[in-house]
């Protein structure tokens, strides 16, 4: 057992035993006579528990969360402290050497001059009347690419001397005894940026005694570096949370007099773990936007927001050329936007009559027997996975869909069509929609129902003229909601609808929907900063605000209504 | 049994050749929920034209028997009412009445005023548009003009009736409901403590309300309020325990209570 896990059931043992000192403690210092406390004895307990607990839980939360980060960078300095007398070799090597001088100094000129001639072409383009020159600016961006093309080749010319200078610096050094943590500092600090992560991963791995994806004497060399720092800050913490532990029971204890106001403590305290909750769970969710959000700009860069809302065209795999940036295929967004319109109406079609329809019944019209069956059934509905709906959507009533048009003489009939992914995706909605209905309607005062009664209207108008106008707005919001819903559906609608990016009214046809290119742009492998992926978080981030506006809008309707009948 | 016959109106002598002829008769009715008994050979004769109010502890049985008289109890699942109850003679509980119809002739207005999710034209112009009252636009909304002034709401009202009825104070409200009632020309009105949501100025209202209308219907009012009771009836009937224990002219029943559970009740010995 780790030495954490150790100190941390001391430090619920400790826990434990503060509870009862305090209220030992309290009951004691009246002498049994608790009526004279200010608070219940277990409030007392409850007051050195979690002082006792609280301070050295949320360490060792803090040491679980950033313990390892810190070991990173503690590993981190120190090996760049080892490396800086090779690196200063190093400097001193590529100063002195001719070749790589020449490489940098063509570079930085070449550079330059791309530079400059983008600053003449911005001149041209300005420029008005006689000025104008097409031919010129033609001339000019040429010019500029092959200058770029010479830049880019110096810099790369340059880059690979550096590393040849790094290698023979490198087997010097070893060469000449120097120690692996010296080599191994050199080859991290050497390293380019993403391979230097790799590098420390690689040894925290081996310092944690798992697999990594390579091994040699200098990541050997840093893993024993990570492994003494782990050690240090873990007999740290462990040692400063029964410090805190203990330190909390001793202060706390002495507090307890009996006009100590435990309770309202105790209640601040409660107070405060709430709301931390809570600010957790909105700050996840802001987090979440928040990266949508700044996905969604990077994507925006290279694909204008108009384009990506209002295009036509929805080819995010074809890549038309490896190396143009933003180039690879269409971002036009309307045909997702489309199919997740058609499913969900298809979807609403099916679920808000039946669904309704079957909410009457059940609350006006059902014997309790009835309902106390049906209405669980009606539930359990609403609790099998979308993947079973998924299959028999394709298994059972895709084919059967396209038997059935085969038959009335359409021809080329998908199975995977918009109509049998909304139509399964409706069956799964109804009981949503029939529960929540069912609620509000029962919800609408039978005070309501007496005096339509009364009145002698029959049952079937007191529904259609009191009971339905009372409960419509909330009836609408649940309709909201279950369209909030259907949007964000996917798995029947990858399984069931296919994937063709096709921009139709046609339901016998397949379409996709904003959730299902979600899925397919982020499955297998990608590339992270590619528009294809990017493209995603821009999806994501419209299929946040459709939702996001269904359901304040749901809520406000579902809130106006709360107002008028409580 | 008790002498429940007293109760019957023709032995209430002294009322002199005024007297308004009977409108209900009840003879032995009771009823039971579940099976518990609730009322019990309830007897009584109420006249027409004027104003009979029912008192008595909660859970009495005072609703109960108001909601037998327009056959509300059929609402109510497990309700089973037994004896005879006639309204101009014809039996309420008879097989061959159509709840629909008798309802449309006993109107009721409850404790909470309930205004439905509508304008307060349409909740007035609720009733004769599911019973065909009105033949054009023009007759529904001379409808709803007569019944929103018999219920004295007009003045208030008539320039906002497309606001829903629900906007309108609780004392409004129920001047509404009561609109809502008279729009269908009944003959009885049942009134199950419609004042005990209000404040002593919409209740005064309603009271002066009430007494308008006596001229026109038969009123049956539920009360907890002595001075209500004493204030707007003619004739008084105490409840106790699901049964009745005493009926006659009100200013009988409050200054010389035959019974002694009368007395108790009326002077505040229990309740
Ligand atoms: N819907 C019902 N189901 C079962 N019992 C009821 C119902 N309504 C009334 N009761 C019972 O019948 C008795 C009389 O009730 P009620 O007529 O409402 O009294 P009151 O109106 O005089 O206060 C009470 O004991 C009550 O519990
Ligand atoms: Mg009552």
């Amino acid at each position: 057992m780790s030495v954490i896990a150790i100190v941390a059931l001391m430090v619920i043992v400790m826990l434990a035993g503060g509870f009862y000192v305090g209220r030992a403690r309290a009951i004691g210092a009246v002498n049994g006579n608790t009526v004279r406390l200010h608070s219940l004895p277990n409030y007392h307990g409850y007051y050195v528990a979690i002082w006792t607990g609280l301070p050295a839980f949320l360490l060792l939360a803090a040491y679980g969360i950033f313990g390892g980060q810190a070991v990173e960078r503690l590993t981190f300095s120190e090996l760049q402290r080892e490396a800086s007398a090779l690196n200063a070799r190093l400097e001193e090597r590529l100063l002195s050497d001719a070749e790589y001088e020449e490489f940098r100094g063509a570079a930085l000129q070449l550079r330059e001059r791309v530079n400059a001639i983008g600053d003449d072409m911005q001149r041209l383009r300005s420029a008005r009347g006689e000025e104008r020159d097409p031919a010129r600016l033609e001339q000019l961006q040429q010019e500029q690419r092959e200058a770029l093309n010479s830049a880019t080749a110096a810099e790369e010319a340059a880059i690979g001397r550096r590393a040849e200078l790094v290698a023979a610096v490198g087997s010097e050094a070893e060469a000449a005894g120097a120690s692996m943590r010296q080599l191994a500092g050199f080859e991290l600090v050497q390293a380019p940026r993403e391979q230097r992560q790799l590098f420390l991963s690689d040894a925290m791995q081996i310092a944690n005694g798992a697999l990594s994806s390579r091994e040699s004497a200098e990541l050997n060399a840093a893993a024993r570096i990570v492994a003494r720092y782990q050690d240090r800050i873990r007999y740290f913490v462990a040692v400063l949370a029964l410090v805190f532990a203990a330190g909390g029971l001793l202060r706390t204890r002495s507090q307890v007099i009996p006009d100590f106001r435990a309770r309202n403590h105790v209640e601040r305290l409660i107070t405060g773990l709430l709301l931390l909750s809570s600010v957790l769970a909105i700050l996840t969710t802001v987090g979440i936007v928040f990266s949508l959000l700044f996905e969604s700009i990077r994507f925006f860069s290279t694909v204008p927001v108009s384009e990506f809302l209002f295009g036509l065209q929805w080819s995010p795999q074809i890549a038309l050329r490896a190396d143009q940036v933003g180039q690879s295929g269409a971002f036009g967004a309307v045909p997702l936007f489309a199919g997740t319109a058609l499913i969900t109406l298809i979807a609403m079609a099916v679920a808000v009559p039946i669904g309704l329809l079957s909410a009457i019944y059940l609350s006006e019209y059902a014997g309790p027997r009835f309902r106390a069956t049906a209405k669980p059934v009606l539930e359990i509905l609403a609790g099998i996975p979308t993947v079973v709906y998924g299959f028999f959507a394709l298994l059972t009533v895709g084919p059967a869909i396209r038997g059935l048009f085969t038959w009335l003489g359409f021809d080329d009939v998908v199975t995977q069509s918009a109509l049998s992914a909304g139509l399964v995706m409706g069956v799964m909605i109804i009981p949503f929609i029939s529960s929540l209905s069912d609620d509000v309607i029962n919800s609408v005062p039978q005070t309501l129902r007496d005096g339509s009664y009364a009145m002698g209207a029959t049952r079937s108008e007191t529904i259609t003229r009191v009971v339905m106008p009372a409960a419509l707005p909330g009836i609408v919001g649940a309709i909201l909601l279950a369209v909030s819903r259907a949007v964000g559906e996917t798995m029947i609608v990858v399984m069931a609808a296919g994937q063709g990016a096709n921009l139709t009214a046609n339901p016998l046809e397949s379409v996709t929907t904003i959730t299902v290119q979600i899925v397919m742009l982020l499955t297998g492998d990608q590339e992270f900063d590619s528009p294809k992926t990017l493209s995603a978080f821009a999806l994501g981030l419209v299929l946040f605000v459709i939702t996001l506006i269904m359901n304040v809008i749901a809520l406000r309707v579902v809130q106006r209504y709360r107002e008028k009948y409580d | 049994m008790p002498d429940n016959q007293s109760h019957i109106l023709d032995q209430n002598a002294g009322f002199g050749e005024t007297e308004p002829p009977i409108k209900v008769a009840a003879r032995d009715v009771c009823v039971a929920y579940d099976g518990k008994q609730a009322l019990n050979h309830v007897s009584i004769d109420i006249p027409d034209r004027s104003v009979t109010a029912f008192i008595g502890p909660s859970g009495c049985g005072k609703s109960t028997f108001l909601r037998c008289l327009n056959r509300m109890n059929d609402t109510i699942e497990g309700a089973r009412v037994t004896g005879s109850l006639k309204i101009d003679g014809a039996e309420v509980n008879d097989k061959s009445i159509d709840p629909v119809v008798l309802r449309a002739s006993v109107g009721m207005v409850f404790q909470k005023p309930n205004p439905f999710p509508k304008s307060i034209y349409d909740n007035v112009a609720y009733g004769p548009r599911i019973h065909g009252l009105a033949l054009s636009r023009n007759d529904l909304d001379g409808i709803v003009e007569s019944s929103l002034k018999k219920a004295g709401l007009w003045e208030e009202v008539a320039d906002r009736l497309n606001d829903p009825g629900t906007s309108l104070s609780g004392g409004q409200q129920q001047r509404l409901v009561i609109a809502r009632a008279i729009a269908i020309n009944p003959e009885v009105i049942l009134m199950d403590e419609p004042c005990s949501a209000l404040d002593p100025i919409a209740t005064a209202k309603i009271e002066e309300l009430i007494d308008e209308l006596r001229e026109n219907y038969c009123i049956i009012i539920v009360t907890h309020s002595m001075q209500q009771a004493a204030r707007v009836s003619q004739r008084t009937a105490f409840f106790h325990m699901g049964t009745l224990v005493e009926f006659g002219r009100t200013e009988d029943i409050f200054t010389n209570p035959r019974d002694p559970r009368t007395q108790d009740y009326i002077t505040g010995r229990f309740g």
